[in-house]
């Protein structure tokens, strides 16, 4: 009898404690990412791996765990190889969702292999974070769980733009010329639509193909226009051409500014004193000077290692001794997104982390985090740097700038 | 004459492959991503092994074909889905698809398939490079922009249709052209198209000497090859991934992957393209789970093992070894 009510007594308490108690209890934070490790995008995918790893590292050594459901918990992060391939991206990605059950999925590097992998997101109604597909048009397609961290491809000459414009107001002649690729097209179009809006005149406007070996005509033509400022490129190679031959040609301008190419190490060291004065525009940059401090200053939430200690983390990562580019910053920077998220709605349901996510406003030392309805990423302005004197100066913006911008660029010698 | 209906018997252990394939699909959670992948292996090694496995023939532009197909339904999806005509636009697609392919196949066969060997592999490398340029340079179809339409897949059939088109029946499509390159493979085995590549795959000269109108007989190879590549083009790229850049379409690699499943399962066998794509998918998929970041240095000199030892392919081996038995009128 005693055992009877016993049982009597307890069968409620039970019954009340698993219909409250909740379904899952948090144990971690899992991130899924069907990373780029091998081919076409290896060297960004390696960076971005080794940024995720960085930022796991950081929250669950330093900061001690993710909040969630009252008590702490550790970041998870699982990646398979997607080998730069779009059909890889989606079968990889569905096993993160079924089979390992990830609490958010982040897309490979590139516009492509983020576009490949979004229809399966939106299947399984999981976030899928953003860090290397700058495409503006990923947001104009109606997903409702992509979430952007890498600034859009229209955003990367706004900076410059915005630099000449409070520096020198009375430079007015812009001419773009641009790689045809679909990155270069949308930097090129976001270039000419700030020019526009800020009064600049647009004097030349023209793109040469990729892998292109000579732009002495195209040159030619823009020496004509007279501008003043020249800002362009594409990748490496062409980059390093284009400033080349405008020494060729004698092209001397108040600006020149090259995307994806003049900020690189590289640039400098071939070209030597014809890259004095010249700039680029990055996401992020070694160096750059976003702090706790300044995030107070803009009443901003801050989170995340300093600059040194992210760096430190990094080379432990990755196990050797290179420095993290912008591909590492943005994908860490995307963990340090998650984690507050997470915290803000003290919930892992990919809905609700969706909308907290909307409303989410911070500084890393990557910069500020900020998205538009779409999940665009407004609230990151890209670092523009510039080569003085044999070495990289991060210009502008101004809070965290490295030094002042010279400006007009020595002309070439 | 019509012939005796046991010679069609290959197709059955294609048809059960398959449905097992697509069986496992619909009743695993969460492997149909899976499952579609290697459908899309065995599809590209089954189209592309109808011409190479046939001729003897290596068309390093085949890619192109797939690119092209993709165009056909992106452009179909891009420009009409305004225009009410609802899953006609697919059908639209799908027919361009293959109008594209037949006529880029009809080019380059013109030229390519008077040269031979090393020559007509010369000949094929450049089109696919070729075919992105004339995209690229001449901005046709957005040029470099390329096309993205999910955004007009969901306004003409409304969200929940069109994620099921993107994420289930460009699948079931990609299925069907698996289906449809092993039918017609083993129609061209089967009557005197099959006959006469095989001649000229043993000695063109030969079968030239014999009356065989060798151009037409391939020209007729390339161009079923090419259209079955423009259809997967369309269902596994255009349909499924609703996004199209030239850089990602015309990429060589899906050339040298189809080889290599070709080569795996045994070139010129109806069976080989199914194990060789299933070998291929299979172990890639593993490797890029267990080994992330490393599996191209395992798999690449376990491919190079595996061709070197079996040229003939696994299906080439098994044929011989169920030579005699009755399971060999189903093992070609």
């Amino acid at each position: 009898m005693k055992k009877r009510g016993l049982i009597l007594l307890v069968v409620p308490f039970l019954a009340i404690a698993f219909f409250v108690a909740p379904a899952h209890a948090v144990d971690s934070i899992v991130i899924g990412h069907p990373a780029a490790l091998s081919g076409s995008y290896a060297k960004a995918g390696e960076q971005a791996v080794g940024g995720v790893q960085a930022a796991v590292d950081w929250v669950n050594s330093v900061y001690g765990g993710v909040n969630v459901g009252g008590k702490k918990v550790p970041l998870v992060y699982k990646y398979y190889d997607c080998e730069s391939k779009k059909e890889s991206v989606t079968s990889l990605l569905e096993r993160l969702i079924t089979t390992d059950k990830v609490t958010v999925t982040f897309a490979p590097y590139s516009s492509g292999l983020t576009l490949a992998g979004a229809p399966v997101a939106e299947k399984y109604g999981i976030v899928y974070m953003d860090h290397g597909g700058a495409s503006d048009k990923i947001f104009t397609q109606g997903f409702e769980y992509v979430v952007q961290t890498i600034g859009p491809g229209s955003s990367y000459h706004v900076g410059t733009l915005e630099m000449v414009k409070k520096i020198a107001p009375d430079v007015k002649r812009v001419a773009l010329a641009y790689e045809d690729s679909e990155f270069a097209r949308s930097v090129m179009d976001g270039a000419e639509a700030k020019a526009r809006e800020l009064g600049f005149e647009v004097v030349f406007k023209r793109t040469y193909p990729m892998k292109v070996e000579d732009l002495t005509p195209l040159l030619s033509d823009l020496k004509a226009s007279d501008p003043e400022i020249v800002i362009g490129g594409g990748h490496f190679q062409d980059g390093q051409l284009f400033n080349k031959q405008m020494a060729d040609l004698d092209i001397n301008v108040k600006l020149l500014s090259l995307i994806a190419a003049a900020t690189l190490p590289a640039f400098g060291e071939a070209l030597g004193d014809l890259a004095e004065g010249v700039m680029g525009p990055s996401h992020w940059e070694y160096g750059v000077t976003f702090s706790e401090e300044g995030a107070k200053a803009a009443g901003m939430t801050w989170i995340g290692p300093s600059q040194d200690e992210y760096v430190a983390l990094f080379k432990k990562a990755v196990g050797k001794d290179m420095l993290p580019d912008y591909h590492a910053a943005e994908a860490s920077a995307q963990v340090l997104a998650l984690v507050l998220a997470v915290e803000k709605s003290d919930s892992v349901d990919s809905d609700v982390l969706r909308k907290t996510l909307g409303d989410l406003t911070f500084m890393s030392f990557y910069g500020g985090w900020d998205i538009d309805d779409t999940g665009k990423q407004i609230g990151h302005s890209m670092v523009n740097v510039q080569w003085q004197k044999g070495e990289r100066k991060i210009i502008w913006p101004e809070d965290a700038q490295t030094a002042k911008p010279v400006f007009p660029k020595p002309d070439f010698e | 004459m019509m012939r005796p209906v046991r010679a069609y018997y290959p197709i059955l252990p294609v048809l059960i492959g398959y449905g097992i394939l697509f069986g496992i699909g619909q009743m695993v959670p969460g492997k149909w991503q899976l499952i579609s992948q290697l459908a899309f292996f065995c599809a590209l090694g089954q189209a592309f092994n109808l011409f190479m496995g046939m001729t003897g023939y290596v068309d390093f532009g085949y890619v192109a074909f797939l690119g092209v197909g993709t165009y056909g339904m992106a452009v179909s999806i891009y420009y009409l889905f305004d225009k009410g005509l609802g899953l006609t636009m697919i059908v639209i697609g799908m027919i361009l698809a293959a109008v594209f392919s037949t006529l880029l196949s009809l080019a380059v066969g013109a030229v390519a398939l008077r040269l031979r060997g090393a020559y007509f592999a010369i000949a094929t490398i450049g089109v696919n490079e070729g075919f992105r340029f004339l995209i690229e340079g001449a901005r046709i179809w957005n040029g470099s922009d390329g096309m993205i339409f999910s955004r007009h897949m969901k306004t003409a059939f409304g969200r929940e249709t069109a994620m099921a088109l993107s994420m289930k029946w460009a699948d079931v499509i990609v299925f069907g052209v698996a289906f449809l390159a092993a039918v017609m493979t083993l129609l061209y085995m089967r009557n005197k198209v099959g006959y006469a590549l095989t001649a000229l795959r043993e000695d063109e000269d030969a079968a030239k000497v014999m009356g065989i109108n060798v151009t037409r007989y391939k020209l007729i190879a390339f161009i079923t090859s090419a259209i079955l590549a423009g259809l997967l083009g369309a269902s596994a790229w255009a349909l499924k991934l609703t996004y199209v850049y030239p850089t990602d379409v015309f990429a060589i690699h899906y050339t040298v992957e189809a080889i290599i499943i070709v080569l795996l399962g045994g070139a010129g066998t109806l069976l080989g393209p199914i194990v060789g794509g299933l070998i291929y998918g299979v172990s890639k998929y593993y490797l890029a789970i267990v080994l992330p970041g490393f599996q191209l240095m395992i798999f690449a000199p376990i491919i190079i093992m595996i061709i070197v030892l079996f040229p003939e392919g696994t299906v080439g081996i098994l044929k011989k070894r169920v030579f005699g038995t009755p399971l060999e009128k189903f093992i070609i």
